[in-house]
């Protein structure tokens, strides 16, 4: 790192960087919903079932964004917990119309959370509840009750019903994360920079 | 036994649904892609209420999609490819009576009639005479009765029917049946699938049947000939059939006389047969055997020649099997349906998990649906409909619960041939067996003296262990000898300690200590005090005998190594 970077880095002026991952099962949305959250000419027209990750980058006014899109594949699902450790938020996508498959999101989501690189960290994580525009979808508030988000007592979590194809909702979710990452990065380097 | 008797966390109860009226069985359960979205649906013959209400219905998901009404009882039901169309969309074959209805996109598309049989001559005369009016119903009866006794080839369904009325039935049914010609007609028992000429996933199948006339037929995927024909002794019940038609095949047929026949390529008659000692309840092959549910409540492994490897008890009926493979991790097991509402999953004969259930299951099915390889999705006798989903994590291991000797104990060890070394040395040691003990028992006591370890008695009257710790800076020192009776129920009595050291530079206050009555086991801490004299910096030993009162030679000897003392006497 040179100098200007570590003097511009202690000034506050060079974004925090911030590492997010955005798990879920396959076929559940994640790729589609990144993509809509590309800049429109950059965006991806034809999405294809993720091999292993993928990595997308993303700049705010205050923060950088690395988000690892995971693939959802049962046999990747393993790789997931290797960047538990260096993420500092999560996004989890369900698909809302898989009835079936909300038994095997919710396993997912109680193995993610009681793992030992997460467990003890107050990490926000942020739900969408996608595919609201399926005829038998079922509604954000029924999506959070098979997955008992209740529970989550010790993290801030927020649900979102969201259509990735349409980008509906997926405005809404990335606010209230954005939100909480500013609260505890930005912040502190609001701070700083009054301070000097 | 207690861990594999439950299913130990392994299933995630992904739908449930007691009144889904659906009444069927494994073999009219079947897993296919039907619209080409990577997404697998249920397809599934459903008998009613075994007179009426017969449907194909198929399930996404949790939810009934399509259901379209069948015209008789389903026997059999499979998806297969039928042609190289784009897209790949598999065909269902739903078996009932002498048809096979095939189905695609969900449409009756073809209907595949077996070939009638041969009809008896004499039974076709005499149908003729009646049609020209020759004879009276009553006189056919009488005819027809006669040549059911003796006649080689059964009466058609026809004849039999007639037979079994009353006679004032008997006008109406020959004046409305008598100009039709006579056909004899035979039905379909069991169905399955077998692959043309690619062993690839999505290669196209023929069906082969089996029907109640004893033969197997192997029909054409496009055209819906007859490719092959084979026969059998007694007519199949259930069947599995692996392989290409166009390479090589085995047709595994359980059949009603008790036996299981193997059928191969180019041979129209049984290769091998497994003659049982009780009926066939349920047939599935498990990677090359055949596993078999029979009527005594057993599970039995066969080769694919038909060679017996094992039996194991059930604890109650087999209401139904079903192979379970899990080709991506490498697992393959047998389900077995249970009486007694348990679905249990055997590898071999070890059980390796039980799935209770809240009715008894009728049907089982495993395989990927929805997007979830590892399905079990189960038909219970009451109509209920019941998916689990194996966890990801969910491992079975592979633990043999039949008594009986282990496993290990039949492998035989790998031992290598006896050296012209080894032989001298086992020569010599029998020689010279008692110069050796003595030679290492003479080591081990000079290694004891030379070692510090913990001095022992040798003595067996008095066997006695003792360590000595010494605490202090100097010039006074406190010296703690730790003895114990090391002998299992004798105490020790009338023992002493005694010191021998240099008297210029120790001055001990009681270098003879009496020991009281020892105890077994228990550690006996002597204590004394011993005090530097010199103020030159120099240590010694100081030599400890424990003794017995009125004998002079000591039972235990202890060399202490005494510390420097750090400080200086007074005086
Ligand atoms: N109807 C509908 N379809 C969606 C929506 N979001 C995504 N899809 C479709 O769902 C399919 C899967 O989307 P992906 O983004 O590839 O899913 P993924 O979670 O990345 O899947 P993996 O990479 O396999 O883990 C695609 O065909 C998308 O078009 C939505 O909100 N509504
Ligand atoms: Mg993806």
């Amino acid at each position: 790192m040179g100098l200007l970077d570590k003097l511009s880095g202690w000034l506050g002026l060079r974004k925090k960087e911030v590492n997010i991952l955005c798990l879920g099962l396959d076929n559940s949305g994640k790729t589609t919903i990144i993509n809509q959250l590309k800049p429109a000419n950059t965006q991806a027209q034809e999405i294809v079932p993720t091999i292993g990750f993928n990595i997308e980058k993303f700049k705010s006014s205050s923060l950088s964004f690395t988000v690892f899109d995971m693939s959802g594949q049962s046999r990747y699902r393993n790789l997931w917990e290797h960047y538990y450790k260096e993420s500092q938020a999560i996004i989890f996508v369900i698909d809302s119309g898989d009835k079936l498959r909300m038994v095997v999101a919710k396993e997912e989501l109680d193995t993610l959370l009681s793992h030992q690189d997460i467990r003890s960290r107050r990490m926000p994580v942020l739900f969408f509840a996608n595919k609201t525009d399926l005829q038998d979808a079922m509604s954000s508030v029924k999506v959070s009750q098979l997955l008992c988000l209740e529970n989550i007592k010790d993290k801030p979590w927020h649900i979102c019903a969201s259509n990735a194809i349409k980008g509906e909702g997926l405005q809404e979710g990335v606010d209230w994360l954005q939100g909480r990452l500013s609260f505890i990065y930005g912040g502190l380097f609001a701070y700083t920079y009054t301070l000097i | 036994m207690s861990e594999a008797r439950s299913d130990g966390g392994k299933w995630l109860d992904a739908h449930y649904d007691p009144v889904a009226s659906l009444y069927t069985f494994s073999a009219c359960m079947d897993l296919a892609d039907l619209h080409g979205d990577a997404e697998s649906k249920l397809v599934v013959g459903d008998l009613g209420t075994g007179t009426s209400g017969m449907k194909l219905k198929v399930y996404r998901g949790t939810a009934l999609v399509s259901e379209s009404a069948l015209l008789d009882l389903p026997t059999a039901l499979a998806a297969f490819l039928m042609d190289l169309h784009e897209p790949r969309i598999p065909a269902i074959a739903v078996a009932s009576g002498p048809f096979i209805y095939i189905y695609k996109n969900l449409r009756p598309y073809f209907k595949f009639t077996l070939p009638g049989l041969q009809v008896n001559g004499l039974e076709q005369d005499v149908w003729q005479q009646v049609r020209e009016g020759h004879i009276d119903p009553l006189t056919l009866k009488e005819m027809l009765e006669g040549l059911r006794e003796k006649a080689e080839v059964p009466l058609s369904v026809r004849s039999l029917h007639f037979l079994s009325l009353e006679p004032q039935q008997m006008d109406e049914f020959v004046s409305l049946h008598k100009q039709q010609p006579i056909r004899r007609q035979t039905v379909i028992t069991c169905m399955g699938t077998l692959r043309k000429s690619t062993a690839d996933e999505d290669g196209v199948s023929c069906l082969v049947i089996g029907t109640e006339n004893n033969d197997v037929y192997v029909l054409d995927p496009e055209a819906f000939t007859i490719l092959s024909k084979m026969s059998l002794p007694a007519a199949p019940t259930m069947m599995d059939v692996t392989g290409q038609f166009d390479v090589e095949f085995r047709i595994t047929v359980a059949c009603r006389n008790g036996n299981i026949y193997i059928l191969r390529r180019d041979s129209v008659k049984p290769k091998y047969c497994i003659e049982l000692a009780s009926h066939p309840v349920g047939l599935v092959r498990q990677g090359k055997n055949v596993v078999v549910g029979c009527a005594d409540e057993s599970l039995q492994g066969f080769t694919q020649k038909g060679k017996k490897l094992w039996r194991a008890s059930l604890p109650a009926p087999v209401t139904t099997m079903a192979a379970m493979e899990l080709p991506t991790r490498g697992f393959q097991a047998v389900l077995v349906g249970l009486a007694n509402c348990e679905v249990h999953l055997y590898r071999d004969k070890n059980l390796l998990s039980a799935i209770k259930t809240p009715d008894v299951v009728s049907g089982v099915c495993f395989g990927r649906y929805g997007r979830e390889d590892g399905t079990l999705i189960m038909s219970m006798r009451g109509g209920g409909l019941m998916v689990k989903i194996l966890k990801r994590t969910a491992t079975f291991d592979e633990r043999d619960n039949a008594p009986g000797p282990p496993l290990a104990q039949s492998v035989r060890l790998n031992v290598p041939k006896k050296t012209k070394l080894y032989v001298d040395q086992t020569l010599r040691e029998r020689e010279n067996g008692v110069a050796m003990h003595r030679a290492f028992q003479m080591d081990l006591s000079r290694l004891r003296l030379a070692s510090s370890l913990t001095p022992v008695s040798s003595s067996l009257s008095e066997p006695l262990k003792m360590n000595a710790v010494v605490q202090g800076l100097g010039p006074s020192f406190k010296l703690t000898l730790n003895v114990q009776n090391t002998a299992a129920c004798r105490p020790v009595m009338n023992l002493v300690i005694s010191f021998l050291y240099d008297e210029h530079l120790y001055r001990m206050r009681n270098p003879y200590l009496r020991i009281p009555l020892l105890v077994p086991g228990l550690v006996y801490p002597v204590q004394t005090f011993v005090e530097c004299t010199s103020d030159r910096g120099i240590s010694d030993i100081i030599k400890v005998f424990v003794l017995h009162e009125g004998r002079s030679a000591p039972l235990l000897t202890a060399h202490i190594n005494m510390p420097v003392s750090e400080g200086l006497a007074l005086n």
